[in-house]
């Protein structure tokens, strides 16, 4: 098949190949269908993007996609490359500004028929206690830069000794919420700056709460370990870094920019700037980005936080009745460094993954001891309109994709084009008519991140599930929402 | 007008030309507060100069636009216009020099529109286009 002139070769039916052509050092896969690949992949440059990245050096086996991969810039979003620590690059450009930009999902013991009533006056006090929108600040007091530098270093860890959180947190927590070997030295002046009032913040755009509830199954056994049963009254929390994490891409990228010079790497978009992991330059950037990682899985503990107090604020219930308990937090915009099988040897390298969520199967060392008989927690958020999934990580991801999944559902629609066609709808009152309470900032955001801007994320989830990579344990409905 | 916004699937892209380098770049700080803010026709009550060294072009106009970025979201100090910029290439680098003219936010019945995560080097390639210069600017959001 040829997209854009480039010739893609079907593997199997949710896998698809591009040769290994002019500077590519490996081969590029896709994991997509052939719906998507004559649908939406041909209208942007995501596919170019998997071919620039199989560029960058030391790459290992494939430049992957999953199949929520739409247009980036260096990665495509739903991007993943693994590179060797001694031969291989580090590039901002495969993690992302949003560094740890992430999903939690906590569950509660309520069912839906207990807060039907009351949902609209549960957004409220979401809204009000979270801070949302452009430039949201002031969840918790304005820290000062040495209370900052505590976070870049501990993480969730600051969240839960703060009093917003409990120890089980953090052991449910990808890393823990803390990744080591973070410097907040590295950080810059500015970057604490833009951090200063944006802890426990959920900012705009994409980023949302949501509270769902579990409207199906697939698998029992998997979804009793996760704690979920039908029609539980569950929350997703999306949101990342914040102006903190933005910063510290933007100082290393300019650092990068200039060694990628220096280490005479020709790469073919600017925004792939890179260096190798072991240099100076690598290594100050995986540190600083280590500190936004920090930071980000922070924010989202202080939010589940503020979250919690708001069911408590609206429902006037015990603890135990409440029974309110994180189930995992995944990011998907991060550079690890993780064992791998490659030509049959175990390796360490360093997993880019832009817009893809690891999926860690049973058994494996890195995931909670309560989950080690069934596998990770893999959270694929949808749009606000229809639904979510809850998946678990299997074997076959390690085999194939360094163990990574999917991370959402991608655009489809621009921002311009959602706008024209939310013109002359009400779509607040849709989503009341089909039971989904929202409140936003701005009505413009809501025209933005209509439903239909997004790619049916059922079809990404089952091209991950048939693929072998992840399966479906639960699917979510949403029944409230808030946005910036 | 000397940009254009154009369609991009998940961010924002904008295409700018003028006749001259220093007007392409004052033209790219008019786009960035076209994606950034709801303009209300605000007053300049203050200005501020900055100076940045790049090795090229490019690197020049990210330095430029991003600090617009952190004197809004981290200054809370909005971008208004620009006026006296001077470009030169010196010992392989080039240096700008720039007054930029805006208002506290506080101040300012300005609003905020998007949040520009940040300005990027996608598909950013200064060039000449006849007699004018031209590039596109993607903005993170």
């Amino acid at each position: 098949m040829q997209i854009l002139g480039i010739n893609i070769e079907k593997i199997s039916d949710n896998l698809w190949e591009i040769p290994k052509h002019g500077g590519m050092l490996v081969p590029g896969r896709i994991y997509t269908s052939r719906n998507m690949l004559e649908g939406s992949l041909q209208n942007d440059e995501a596919i170019k993007q998997v071919i620039n990245v199989a560029h960058l050096p030391g790459i290992q086996k494939y430049s992957l996609a999953m199949p929520d991969i739409h247009w980036g810039y260096g990665f495509p979003i739903g991007g993943v490359a693994a590179t060797d620590l001694n031969e291989g690059v580090i590039s901002p450009g495969g993690v992302g500004y949003d560094i740890n930009c992430g999903v939690r999902l906590a569950k509660t013991s309520l069912q839906y028929d207990q807060i039907k009533n009351k949902i609209q006056k549960l957004v409220e006090n979401l809204f009000k206690n979270i801070p949302t929108g452009v430039g949201a600040s002031g969840a918790i007091k304005k820290l000062p830069p040495h209370e900052i530098k505590n976070i870049l270093r501990k993480g969730s860890s600051w969240a839960v000794e703060n009093g917003f959180g409990t120890q089980q947190d953090l052991e449910l927590t990808e890393e823990n919420g803390q990744l080591k070997d973070a410097d907040p030295e590295l950080v810059s002046s500015k970057a604490i700056e833009r951090g200063m009032d944006q802890a426990g913040t959920l900012g705009s755009g994409n980023h949302f709460l949501e509270i769902d509830l579990v409207e199906k199954i697939y698998d029992e056994h998997t979804a009793q370990a996760f704690g979920l049963f039908k029609n539980q009254v569950v929350i997703q929390i999306h949101t990342g870094s914040r102006g903190l994490g933005y910063q510290i891409c933007e100082d290393y990228l300019k650092v990068l920019v200039q060694a990628e010079k220096k280490y005479g790497f020709k790469l073919p978009d600017k925004q792939l700037a890179c260096a190798p992991i072991k240099s100076d330059e690598g290594q100050n950037y995986l540190r600083a980005m280590r500190c936004a990682a920090n930071f980000a899985w922070n924010n989202r503990q202080v939010i589940m936080h503020l979250a919690k107090q708001s069911f408590h604020e609206t429902f006037s219930i015990s603890e135990s009745e409440l029974d309110f308990q994180l189930i995992y937090d995944v990011c998907h915009n991060i550079a690890k460094i993780e064992e791998h099988l490659i030509d049959d040897k175990k390796k360490k390298v360093c997993v880019h993954r832009k817009g893809a969520t690891r999926a860690f199967p049973a058994g494996s060392p890195f995931i909670p001891d309560k989950y080690k008989s069934v596998g990770q927690p893999v959270l694929i958020p949808g749009d606000m309109g229809r639904y979510s999934f809850v998946l678990v990580g299997n074997e076959k991801a390690m085999e194939e994709t360094f163990g990574s999944s999917c991370h959402g559902a991608g655009r489809v629609k621009s921002r311009h084009q959602a706008l024209k066609d939310a013109k002359g709808r009400n779509l607040i009152d849709e989503l009341t008519k089909s039971g989904i309470v929202i409140q936003a900032k701005g009505y413009k955001t809501i025209a933005e991140e209509m439903p239909h801007a997004y790619k049916d994320v059922s079809e990404v989830v089952d091209i991950m599930h048939y693929a072998g990579i992840s399966s479906k344990v639960a699917k979510l409905k949403p029944v409230g929402v808030i946005k910036g | 007008m000397p940009y254009k916004f154009i369609e991009h699937t998940a961010d924002i892209a904008v295409e700018v030309e003028e006749d001259s380098l220093e007007k392409l770049f004052a033209s790219a700080c008019n786009a960035w507060r076209d994606a950034a803010l709801i303009n209300k026709k605000p007053d300049n009550t203050g200005s501020k100069k900055f100076i940045f060294t790049s090795g090229s072009l490019e690197e020049l106009l990210v330095e430029l636009l991003s600090e617009l970025n952190f004197q809004l979201y981290a200054k809370k100090w909005i971008y208004i216009s620009v006026k006296n910029i001077l470009l030169e290439k010196f010992n392989s680098n080039y240096h700008l020099a720039a007054e930029v003219f805006g208002q506290p936010l506080e101040q300012s019945s300005v609003e905020l529109k998007e949040e520009i995560k940040a300005v990027t080097f996608h598909q950013m390639n200064i060039e000449k286009n006849g007699e004018n210069f031209f590039t596109r600017i993607v903005f993170d959001i």
